[in-house]
């Protein structure tokens, strides 16, 4: 373990490539959303002009019939820009969802082929902060931000245009407005997304020192850590407060100084067309036109303005999603095919960090229908070398092949049908039962109930999945029916009957399960087993007892390798082992 | 501003939701106050600008008046400036008043939950707990936000009735009374959205953790080879997601439109009354113009009182869920008269089981079921649902002490003991012995590799929960914590359940060095694993949660075949 390296991050070109491209992909919908919220816009900048003509004839002394004529003019631009403003925002929106399904599907696609070494080197919290936050922060900047933006620049844009065409005079009074407003933004987008950032962090913070004391509120009493977790969470809290206050400060300058910048425009455009009137250049109704539309470029360069530092996190967001595409592959699959189901490892060397071996040039001929018990210490290289012999990492050199074929030179799918691995990790997908099961079955097989009824039974798992209150439907994992560790377990297990690999690698399968499971689960591990080679990593001696040969790892290398009669024969390390177990000094 | 979060956030009223919203409210009356009064400020200037721009176009503009037009544009800017500094002041309020709400919650939540203790899992789903820290936190801060807008919409209101009715009474009647039906009548199509956008919210959420799956699924997938149907399956729920989120478009789309037409239709309507009075005489050009800027304006106050009824409903659940949990008594109390603390060194006693645990010896409970040792353990440290007088620590019934006094002199360990988030070496220090105590502890506990692995050591950052250590090292690190707060009497269960067997008989042989052989330290582990059983002065075994047989290992694998088979049981088949 060494200091964690992030996953990379997409840089700004290829941010920008991505989002070009995504735009080619769908021309039809882009088009139709710019063309839809101009005409919405161009609709809507009837009615000050409208109600400048009202304002002029009803200076100049008018009838009912004028008024109403241009009322009833003012009525049908409405009607327009609804009509126009519902498509608008309905294009809008499936666009939105489509180029939302197409991220989240690409980066889920990258990230699921990750290599594990990756994901570890960089923490799982990495990921986990890729796939939950920077995904949420990039819907709402799609859904939301983006358009509701794009709206905002449509309109503006036109409003402004529209305010010129009332007289060239209209665009001064608006240029005041830009020196503040250009410095504003600058100085607030500097400051603004790294203060956002820590601030949503300090509530994750919060939110976990809450939840680990809550679920760990048995242990809390036990050792007596109430003061330590109260001070914590205050301590959470004040750090959360200095983030806020932060924010606060750069909103305290920054809303106010925005606010002066569109009061300007208005005022100049009243005092400057009540000139231009008094000297008897411009119209009643011109003025009127003016201020108003004037005024109204407020709320779309407002929202401009308040929705840039939502864009700018989701950009954020999409660089680090982008970025998971870029790590290299461990892996290139081949033509070659294994010829049997002998698994070799010759000469391996591995290290996870540079400089740093954790295999020194181990090498294991495993026979087909053999069955090998790895021990050792801690840290010595069994689980890693169980994951090569499983074709999850590459060796640096050296290689671990399946019937002459390296692992790694084999597609995922082909490679899984020759070794599995199962760790003492049981993870419970989120889906149904049935689901959660077919995850193992190879693609291109399709698994009826019965094969999944048979592997349930074929691990004794068949009663309590039947009694789950929707069977093989039930909704397990986060948020469904919480199964235990052993039910778990068992899952893990069902989910090898139905990959049917040749060779399975155990890496302390059944060693984080609650004694009281233990027995109940041996019976079912041993049905699995049934017929495969079987690579065990153990951490209690009794599973290396019953192993055709047993595998002694120490310090990177294999120290001893024979029948258990054999090693304790021979008075090493394992033969003390098993004394002590037998409570023999 | 005030500094956050409070020293103390006092006793809440927990009797109902509402009483509770009461008790938060009067505990930051001031803030409140102060925000209100600037929302009233703030929003009144917005309110009250339309009636400046008529003025100024009737008597400066229309009027050609320099002198009026220079006057009103004065009064124009300067009442843009009352706005941007009461409504950052406002603003400033609000954020005080969410703040002030959300963190506590979390403060009153969080020493409840340590004053519940074991109780909490029992009486509570923790599912519910946590809950408050990630919404409701910020359901009850919004109320408090919300509440200086609101003050400031209701006022505003009724100061821009007074000004329209004085103007023209059937055109300020027609204000008054079709902003409010405008608003009624988008309320039958928030229905609809609302469902659609639930459901939309709900498979948005299955989606995440869908993702989030990946994480801590990756390491399986790899193993089984599950991606491409992961893939798939993940693809399918995507556009299941998608399909969703154009169904809410078609609903959101039509209201978006409404909220343009219906306050246009509004404005429309004004205009045209007014721009008829106008032209029959009764109204000035200004005065028009200010009509069709009220129009505008009052849908923003319209819609503050709406947002206020909404978020009220909200925080009234988010209180009730508190309350629930602020209502939730401690499983065991104090005696009201506590006996006397027994003199260091005394007999940790079992009458029912008939277990005795001498100071300065270590003993071993071995048991077919582990349910009943689990069960004696919590029992040995006051953890159990049900308390007894049966146990007894030099003679005085563990429930005739206090809480406190127990948790300090017996400290049970169980294979639910969960590692909590910081710097490492403050977590394994629980009693404040030093660095030495806790490098100790590590050792008999075998556990200098974790450590060494470490860039930072002892000042390494724990994740949440440990997670970043894995299963093994999380129950070497468990065990170092309650070795370095050496309490008088430790219970443990099954410590080594997740480690391998050369770690093991290490941990079992530094083990004796660390507990055993001081006079006034007792250990008990409950545990089937030969090699610490190995290590006991004296192993019991347990049956029908009564001691059946005692002795040393050796005397017991000899004499007790009861006590082979529990131990020996394990030679079931893992392999072939």
């Amino acid at each position: 373990m060494s200091a964690p390296t992030t996953l990379p991050v997409a840089r700004g070109r290829a941010v920008g490539r991505y989002a070009v491209a995504v735009a080619r992909r769908h021309p039809r919908l882009l088009v139709g959303v710019l063309v839809l919220h101009a005409l919405a816009a161009v609709a809507a900048l009837a009615a000050p002009r409208l109600l400048g003509e009202l304002v002029e004839a009803v200076e100049g002394g008018t009838t009912a019939g004028h008024v109403d004529r241009v009322v009833l003019l003012l009525a049908g631009f409405l009607l327009l820009q609804t009509v126009l403003t519902r498509y608008a925002r309905l294009v809008g929106q499936v666009l939105g969802e489509e180029v939302l399904a197409e991220l989240r599907e690409d980066f889920v696609d990258h990230a699921l082929a990750l290599p594990i070494g990756t994901v570890e080197a960089a923490g799982s919290g990495d990921l986990l902060t890729r796939t939950s936050r920077d995904v949420e922060q990039l819907g709402w900047s799609v859904r939301w931000a983006l358009p509701e933006w794009t709206t905002a620049v449509i309109t503006a844009t036109l409003t402004l245009g529209a305010a010129i065409s009332v007289g060239w005079w209209v665009a001064l009074p608006c240029l005041l407005a830009l020196p503040p407003l250009v410095v504003g933004l600058r100085w607030y987008l500097a400051r603004a997304k790294d203060g956002y950032l820590r601030e949503s962090a300090t509530y994750s913070r919060i939110n976990a020192t809450l939840t680990e004391t809550v679920e760990g509120a048995r242990t809390v009493e036990a050792l007596g850590l109430a003061d330590e977790r109260v001070r914590r969470i205050d301590d959470d809290c004040r750090d959360s407060f200095e983030a806020e206050r932060y924010t606060l400060s750069l909103r305290t300058r920054f809303f106010p100084s925005m606010e002066i910048s569109y009061l300007l425009p208005t005022v100049a455009t009243l005092l400057l067309g009540g000139w231009l009137y008094a000297e008897g250049r411009v119209g009643l109704g011109e003025v009127t036109a003016a201020t108003l539309y004037v005024q109204m470029l407020i709320d779309p360069v407002d929202r401009m303005v308040a929705i840039l530092d939502e864009l700018q996190m989701g950009a954020a967001s999409l660089a680090r999603l982008l970025g998971v595409a870029q790590v290299p592959e461990d892996r290139v699959a081949g033509d070659a095919r294994p010829a049997d189901e002998r698994l070799e490892a010759d000469t391996v060397r591995f290290s996870y960090v540079p400089d740093r071996p954790v295999l020194h040039d181990v090498s294991l001929d495993v026979g087909v229908g053999e069955r090998i018990a790895m021990v050792g210490p801690s840290g010595a290289g069994k689980s890693t070398l169980g994951r090569l012999l499983a074709g999850i990492h590459p060796p640096d050199s050296g290689s671990v092949t399946v019937g002459g074929v390296p692992l790694t030179a084999l597609p995922l799918d082909d490679l899984r049908g020759h070794v599995a691995l199962v760790t003492q990790e049981h993870h419970v997908f989120v889906g149904t039962l049935r689901e959660n099961l077919a995850l193992a079955v190879p693609t291109g097989r399709v698994a009826t109930d019965a094969d999944v009824l048979a592997a349930l039974d074929a691990v004794d798992a068949l009663e309590w999945a039947l009694a789950l209150p929707a069977g093989l439907d039930t909704e397990v994992g986060s948020g469904g029916v919480a199964l235990t560790p052993p039910q778990a377990q068992q899952l893990a297990l069902a989910r090898l009957v139905l990959a049917d690999p040749h060779t399975l690698v155990l890496d302390e399968a059944t060693s984080l399960i609650d004694p009281r499971a233990a027995r109940h689960l041996e019976r079912s591990l041993a049905a699995v087993l049934e017929g495969r080679t079987v690579v065990a990593i153990a951490h209690r001696l009794f599973s290396a007892h019953d192993a055709d040969r047993v595998a002694v790892v120490e310090e990177g290398r294999i120290t001893e390798l024979g029948s258990h009669d054999e090693l304790v024969a021979a008075g090493g390390s394992y033969a003390a082992l098993w004394d002590s177990w037998h409570g023999r000094d | 501003m005030r500094n956050l979060p409070l020293t103390d956030p006092g006793t809440p009223d927990h009797s109902s939701p509402g009483r509770f919203l009461w008790w938060m409210a009067r505990g930051q009356a001031r803030t409140l106050a102060g925000g209100m009064a600037f929302g009233i400020v703030w929003m009144g200037a917005q309110a009250v600008m339309p009636a400046v721009l008529g003025r100024a176009i009737d008597r400066g503009v229309a009027a050609r008046d320099g002198d009026q037009l220079l006057l009103w544009a004065a009064v124009m800017l300067g009442l843009g400036l009352v706005q941007a500094g009461s409504g950052i002041m406002r603003h400033r309020f609000a954020v005080t008043n969410w703040l002030v709400a959300a963190y506590r919650t979390v403060q009153l939540v969080g020493r409840q939950a340590v004053h519940l203790g074991g109780t909490l899992p029992r009486k509570v789903s923790t599912g519910e707990v946590v809950a408050i820290g990630t919404s409701d936190l910020s359901h009850l801060g919004q109320v408090m936000d919300v509440s200086a807008r609101f003050s400031g919409a209701v006022v505003s209101f009724f100061l821009v009735s007074v000004i329209l009715l004085s103007t023209s009474v059937p055109l300020g009647l027609v204000v008054l009374v079709g902003v409010p039906l405008m608003m009624l009548l988008i309320g039958p199509l928030l229905r609809p959205l609302n469902r659609r956008s639930a459901h939309q919210r709900q498979l948005m959420g299955d989606l995440a953790n869908s993702a989030t799956d990946i994480v801590s699924g990756l390491r399986v997938l790899r193993g089984i080879g599950g991606e491409q149907v992961f893939l798939d399956r993940y693809r399918r729920q995507s556009q299941t997601t998608r399909q969703a989120g154009v169904r809410v478009a078609r609903v959101q789309s039509v209201l978006d439109a409404l909220q343009v037409f219906l306050p246009g239709f509004f404005v429309v309507l004004v205009v045209w009354l007014g721009a008829r009075a106008a032209a029959a005489g009764s109204l000035t050009a200004g005065e028009l113009v200010a009509f069709y800027g009220y129009a505008a304006f009052l849908v923003i106050p319209l819609r503050t009182v709406t947002e206020f009824a909404n978020k009220f409903i909200r925080a009234r659940v988010s209180a009730r869920r508190v309350c629930t949990v602020l209502a939730l008594r401690p499983d065991h109390t104090d005696p009201a008269a506590p006996a006397p603390s027994p003199p260091p060194g005394a007999e940790l006693r079992d009458a029912r089981s008939g277990l005795r645990v001498r100071p300065g010896r270590l003993v071993a409970v071995a048991c077919d079921r582990p349910d009943e040792s689990a069960l004696l353990a919590d029992r040995l440290g006051m953890a159990a649902a049900e308390l007894d007088d049966e146990v007894t620590l030099g003679g005085v019934p563990l429930t005739a002490l206090r809480r406190a006094e127990v948790r300090r002199r017996v400290v049970v360990s169980d294979t639910g003991s969960a590692l909590f988030s910081g710097r490492l070496g403050d977590g394994l220090d629980l009693s404040g012995r030093g660095e030495q105590a806790v490098r100790e502890a590590l050792a008999t506990a075998s556990a200098e590799d974790v450590l060494e692995a470490l860039p930072e050591g002892l000042d390494t950052e724990v994740a949440e929960r440990g997670r970043s250590f894995s299963g093994g090292q999380r129950q070497r690190l468990v065990l170092a914590r309650v070795l370095a707060a050496d309490p008088e009497v430790l219970v443990l269960v099954e410590p080594t359940s997740a480690i391998d067997a050369h770690t093991e008989a290490r941990i079992a042989a530094r083990f004796r060095r660390h507990r055993v052989a001081r006079p006034d330290r007792s250990t008990v582990v409950v545990t089937t694993s030969p090699l610490l059983l190995d290590a006991a002065d004296e192993v019991v075994l347990l049956d029908g949660g009564e001691v059946c047989a005692s002795g040393t290992h050796a005397e017991l694998l000899e004499t007790c075949p009861a006590y082979r088979a529990v131990v020996t049981r394990e030679v079931a088949e893992a392999v072939g």
